[in-house]
């Protein structure tokens, strides 16, 4: 018995095919139950085991062939009316896309999150304390005497109160340094970023405005660590290496000696310049803390000395980012926060990962 | 402080400039606050004469003027009605810039003559108002002599900042001295200091009347009587000096005190004796006294104000201001001195009390050198004898407080070790020599006597700070501060959680805003009944702390409005203040949502920002703070800011972590505003027991390879039965197998009974050890539907 099949015409027959269905004939007519090849299968019993083997290969290859040829024609239908079917699809993708709503971090909290990161690096704790604070801790225990000017009604607010515990707004961070220093001994190195309140309003003050301070106290901080600790903040600040600076002398209650920073800055067009020029910024107050603070905190002064610094944190946003309007920072436009706003994932690392 | 070049240089012999001068102000700690030097604004202008003037030829006021200046003759066409032929005036050439108008000169056509330059007037130069005529000058000076000579401008005007502690700079000797210290040049002799003795006793004594122990309020003082004085218009150079200066002459008399104040820091009174009775006497003023003061003020007195007073009325306000009637005028014609110390928080109480600020207060606050109640007298005795002629008495005083000699042992290595920078001994030595201190060395201690003017010395930080500044704080080396000790947390749990929360709320699409800690008492009041109240409120709708975030942030919603922006995610991070809580304060992230937040868009779904929305967002602001949200319990909110039947709070705990919701319809109305609200608040502090995680702590990843299963059940229940209680009834069968419980439909209406509501829940089941049989799921559904209808009344929809 021989196999009167033609390969070449079934290939033919299958590919000549243009619907699945065609194709479906076909594969019943070679492969189904009662087919070609199951048919001729069923009669192999019959033959020998010589011809039995020959017989069957050639039936399984014939098989495997027939397999192959109807499903490359079965994906090639396939595709073809995909295609056609494609193009009768069309999307007017020009179409405005449905705008995600994006936050941002206001520049006082950048401006924040910045000095955290470059104090960080410098092994700096931050703290925090209460904005409503004792008499002691904000005037004082920092050797600001009663009569001292800062102390009148105009320049600080007073809550109503029972008593002296707790009836000031503090108008600097400093009384964080109290705290910190009655509860802990030295060493200590921490930074104080805070709310701070001082009775004052016009283009320039705000009632409410923020401030970070600095205090290191330990067996041997000296004016040049203090020094040095400052010119390295603020040229990674501003990100400017070789900023113009003046350390100058000046006066503080908490601490002596006392100094003040400037940099330099230029005005063209209104825009500011930092780091450059012949007029001065100031723009933050330091100095070694007074030997009385530290008696006044409990820490012994012929132990322990450091240094202490303050600064507006209005300020270095507004030159840093180039605002112009304090009064801006506080309101509630939400263009203005929009636009000096910050992505949520600018984060200010040294990597700027 | 004011002063000017050439009355530093009175008392500092140097040759150096200005600038270099300005310079040094600056850094030994007289921080420059101006310089105003004209002899840069007037350097174009000077003398010319006019050598011809005529009528111009189409206009009937104007001049044709040949001017002749020192660079040429000018045609200049001049309208002033007092420009003629032989005056001599001030010509400003082409291209100066004219200071009084602010613009700079061109050549230009006036009804068609060329006018090249211009004869000022004094307005045009900025020195007054004055614009009838050009500046006529006499014809002594010559062509090209300098406008800023002829007027006396020359002279540099310095304006520095004095800290508080620096009494002593309140006088150009002390700025002098402090300058010579610093090496620009050698401190002259006071020439004003001279014993001239009296020729007669004066008729008007001094005394003064207080408590023993309360003797430091008025330490002392002394006086002089002058007789037969000429009071008259103060000398040229003298006015000049006091209006350089911003002090308006008055009288010699008058002039003298205000010149000794800024000369020397050592303010003084003068009366006119022939309006004085008996004596002058130094106390406490009497209940309901008052004082007619300098300013035409009729002031009233407490007991605790310094007077003086003579047998019938006060004649000053110790250390603040003298009185109107007795003050010198230009008929005085005998005059009693006072130079008289005071206590610095007596004088400074007085004037704050008063608010009345004057030169004499301002300098009594801070320290006055108590030897000057000798020398004070003999500078005044100078100057009113030089300038007024008269004949002076003996010294009139009280008994004088002494005041004890300052002594500070000071190691002179602390320069090193405080300041950080190698001064040698013999430096550190002439500095203090050079600002007045004694200084006896031994070893490596100077004992040093403090000179009598500087009170703010009071140790060695001060005698560091001292050497320091005079040798020069931009010798403080820059050294490298690198620290490997101290490796703490830079943040501490708690300020984790408040910091890191900004970036994650802004992530969640709010903007960021910073409100005052402030809010109006009349809105405090509709949300709490323990606001905190502000003594001294900057103005009137800022007079409370703020009980809450929300009152703030809700203004947002109308202020936008005009911008055409409604809709808003805003949030801020902050604190709000209570009584009742430990520190009165508690920080809040607070976020409000308000509008159709995606705006308009033909794709998005056309509706405002409600409850589940905000829901979503807080729990995903939650969940990245490593919140267990799975854990969060739903309370009812207690308060009057959220609508109570469409809002939560979620406690974990003993902690409420959260309050969201529907704000309440009476708060947005009291507020004018219209539309609905949602907010969240979250209490930061309470974030902080989830931030301790480090990475390391993630468990293993279970690779469970068994599939699992879904399932769904419908459930009719009572409208009151919570979507979470029924979420958590499931889960705790089994919480092996039940991974994830969601709803997937709510029903409310027509088609089920009244008070009911349809929940349809899906739930996942997830094999542990082998697949699930059909038996066993069975089982698992059986006990979810046997839990839920009989804890909630529910019945199984099918």
């Amino acid at each position: 018995m021989s196999l009167s099949v033609d390969t070449v015409d079934i290939k033919e027959k299958i590919k000549s095919c243009k619907t699945l269905q065609d194709v479906e004939v076909i594969r019943l007519e070679y492969l189904g139950k009662k087919g070609l090849i199951p048919s001729q299968m069923k009669l192999l019993g019959k033959l020998s085991i010589e011809q039995k083997k020959i017989k069957g290969q050639e039936l399984n290859n014939l098989k495997t062939l027939i397999e192959e040829v109807i499903n490359d024609q079965k994906i090639l239908i396939e595709n073809t009316n995909i295609e056609k079917k494609l193009k009768t699809e069309n999307i007017d993708v020009t179409l405005p896309h449905s705008e995600e709503v994006k936050g941002k971090v206001h520049p006082i909290s950048q401006t924040i999150f910045n000095i955290i990161e470059i104090f960080g690096n410098l092994n700096y704790s931050v703290e925090a304390g209460p904005d409503i604070e004792s008499d002691f801790n904000n005037f004082s225990a920092l050797n600001i005497p009663p009569h001292h000017p800062a102390r009148e009604m105009q320049d600080t607010f007073y809550i109503n109160s029972n008593n002296e515990e707790d009836n000031v707004l503090r108008t600097h961070t400093s009384p964080v340094q109290v705290r910190t220093m009655l509860k802990s001994k030295p060493p200590i190195k921490i930074i104080v970023p805070g709310r701070t309140y001082r009775s004052d309003s016009d283009s320039t003050h705000t009632p409410m405005f923020h401030q970070v301070e600095g205090l290191v106290v330990n067996n041997d901080a000296t004016m040049a660590d203090l020094k040095s600790t400052l010119i390295l903040f603020l040229k990674e600040f501003f990100e400017i290496d070789n900023l113009k600076y003046r350390f100058r002398p000046s006066y503080f209650p908490f601490t002596e000696p006392s100094a003040e920073m400037d940099v330099a800055y230029t005005k063209k067009n209104d825009v500011l310049k930092i780091g450059e020029g012949d007029d001065w910024l100031e723009i933050l107050g330091c100095g070694m803390v007074n030997p009385k603070v530290l008696e006044n905190c409990n820490i012994d002064s012929t132990i322990y000395q450091g240094f202490a610094f303050g600064m507006g944190i209005e300020r270095l946003s507004m030159l840093k980012y180039g605002i112009t309007d304090m009064r801006g920072l506080f309101d509630l436009n939400v263009k203005w926060l929009d636009h000096y706003g910050f992505s949520p994932l600018d984060i200010k690392t040294r990597s700027e990962i | 402080m004011k002063f000017t070049l050439s009355w530093l240089k009175d008392h500092l012999d140097t040759d150096k400039d200005l600038d270099t001068i300005v310079e040094k102000l600056t850094n030994i700690g007289l921080e420059i606050e101006s310089v105003e030097d004209k002899s840069k604004t007037y350097s174009d202008f000077t003398v010319a004469e006019v050598l011809k003037a005529e009528k111009h030829p189409d206009a009937d006021r104007l001049k044709v003027c040949t001017v002749k200046s020192i660079n040429g003759t000018f045609q200049v066409v001049c309208g002033a009605p007092n420009a003629r032929q032989g005056m001599k005036g001030i010509f400003a050439p082409e291209n100066s810039f004219i200071p009084g108008t602010g613009v700079k000169l061109k050549k230009s056509k006036i009804r068609g003559v060329e006018s090249c330059g211009m004869l000022v007037s004094e307005r045009e130069m900025g020195i007054s108002d004055e614009h009838e005529g050009i500046i006529e000058v006499a014809s002594k000076y010559n062509l090209g002599e300098k406008f800023i000579e002829v007027f006396n401008l020359d002279d540099p005007v310095i304006e520095i900042n004095i800290t508080p502690n620096r009494g002593d700079c309140l006088s150009i000797r002390g700025i002098a001295r402090d300058l010579a210290a610093s090496g620009l040049g050698k401190l002259k002799e006071n020439t004003l200091i001279k014993n001239i003795e009296g020729t007669f006793d004066s008729p008007v004594k001094w005394e003064k009347d207080f408590k023993d122990d309360e003797e430091y309020i008025c330490p002392g003082v002394a006086g002089r009587y002058f007789k037969n004085v000429t009071n008259k218009e103060s000398p040229a150079w003298l006015q000049q000096r006091l209006k350089a200066i911003g002090l308006r002459p008055i009288s010699t008399l008058v002039d003298i005190t205000n010149y000794i104040t800024y000369d020397l820091g050592r303010p003084l009174h003068v009366y006119d004796a022939d309006k004085i009775n008996g004596n002058l006497k130094m106390r406490y003023a009497k209940a309901k006294e008052n004082c007619l003061t300098l300013d035409e003020e009729n002031r009233k007195c407490t007991t605790d104000m310094i007077v003086i007073s003579d047998n019938k009325k006060l004649h000053g306000i110790g250390g603040v201001m003298g009185g109107l009637d007795s003050g010198c005028s230009l008929d005085t014609k005998n005059v009693f001195l006072e130079v008289a110390l005071f206590d610095p928080i007596s004088v400074t109480k007085t004037g704050r009390y008063l608010k009345l600020q004057s030169d004499a207060r301002y300098r009594f606050e801070r320290g006055i050198d108590p030897t000057s109640i000798e020398w004070g007298v003999q500078a005044a005795t100078k100057m009113i004898l030089d300038l007024c002629g008269g004949e002076v008495s003996n010294t009139v005083q009280t008994q004088v407080l002494k005041t004890k000699q300052k002594t500070i042992n000071f190691d002179t290595n602390k320069i090193k070790s405080l300041g950080g920078v190698e001064v040698s001994k013999e430096k550190q030595k002439s500095i203090l020599e050079s600002l007045g201190f004694n200084v006896l060395e031994k070893n490596n201690t100077f004992n040093l006597i403090v000179p009598s003017f500087r009170p703010d010395i009071e140790g060695e930080a001060d005698i560091v700070e001292e050497i320091l500044r005079i040798y020069g704080f931009d010798k403080i080396p820059y050294i490298n501060i690198s620290d490997n000790n101290n490796k703490a947390n830079v943040l501490s749990a708690e300020l984790k959680s408040f910091y890191k929360i900004k970036r994650i709320i802004a992530n969640t699409g709010y903007l960021e805003a910073v409100t005052w800690s402030f809010m109006d008492e009349k809105v405090a009041k509709l949300l709490s009944n323990n606001f905190i109240k502000i003594k001294n409120p900057i103005s009137t709708d800022l007079n409370v702390m703020r009980p809450s975030n929300i009152p703030n942030l809700l203004t947002a919603i109308n202020l936008n409005k005009s911008k055409m922006i409604n809709s808003a995610k805003i949030f801020e991070v902050g604190p709000i203040f209570d009584h009742t809580l430990e520190d009165k304060q508690i920080n809040v992230a607070t976020g409000i949502g308000y509008g159709n937040i995606l705006e308009n868009n033909w794709n998005s779904e056309n509706k405002d920002i409600d409850v589940f929305d905000i829901k979503s967002d807080l729990m995903q602001i939650l969940k990245s703070l490593n919140t267990p949200i799975d854990n969060l319990n739903y309370e009812l909110i207690d308060n009057k800011i959220f609508h109570p039947g469409k809002s939560s709070s979620l406690r974990i705990g003993q902690n409420i972590i959260a309050n969201f919701g529907e704000l309440n319809p009476i708060l947005l109305k009291s507020l004018d505003i219209s539309n609905s609200v949602v907010a969240f608040e979250i209490f930061t502090e309470t974030l902080a027991q989830f931030q301790r995680k480090k990475d390391s702590t993630i468990s293993a990843f279970d690779n469970n390879p068994f599939q699992a299963v879904e399932r769904d059940f419908a459930f009719l229940l009572p409208k009151s039965v919570k979507a979470n209680d029924i979420i958590s009834k499931i889960k705790k069968i089994n919480k092996k197998i039940i991974n994830k419980v969601s709803i997937f439909d709510v029903y409310e209406g027509e088609k089920i009974k009244n008070d009911y509501k349809s929940i349809a829940t899906r739930v996942l089941l997830q094999p542990l050890e082998k697949t699930f049989s059909d038996e066993e799921i069975e089982v698992i559904s059986n006990q979810i539907i046997d839990t839920i209808t009989t804890s909630f009344n529910a019945t199984l929809r099918k």
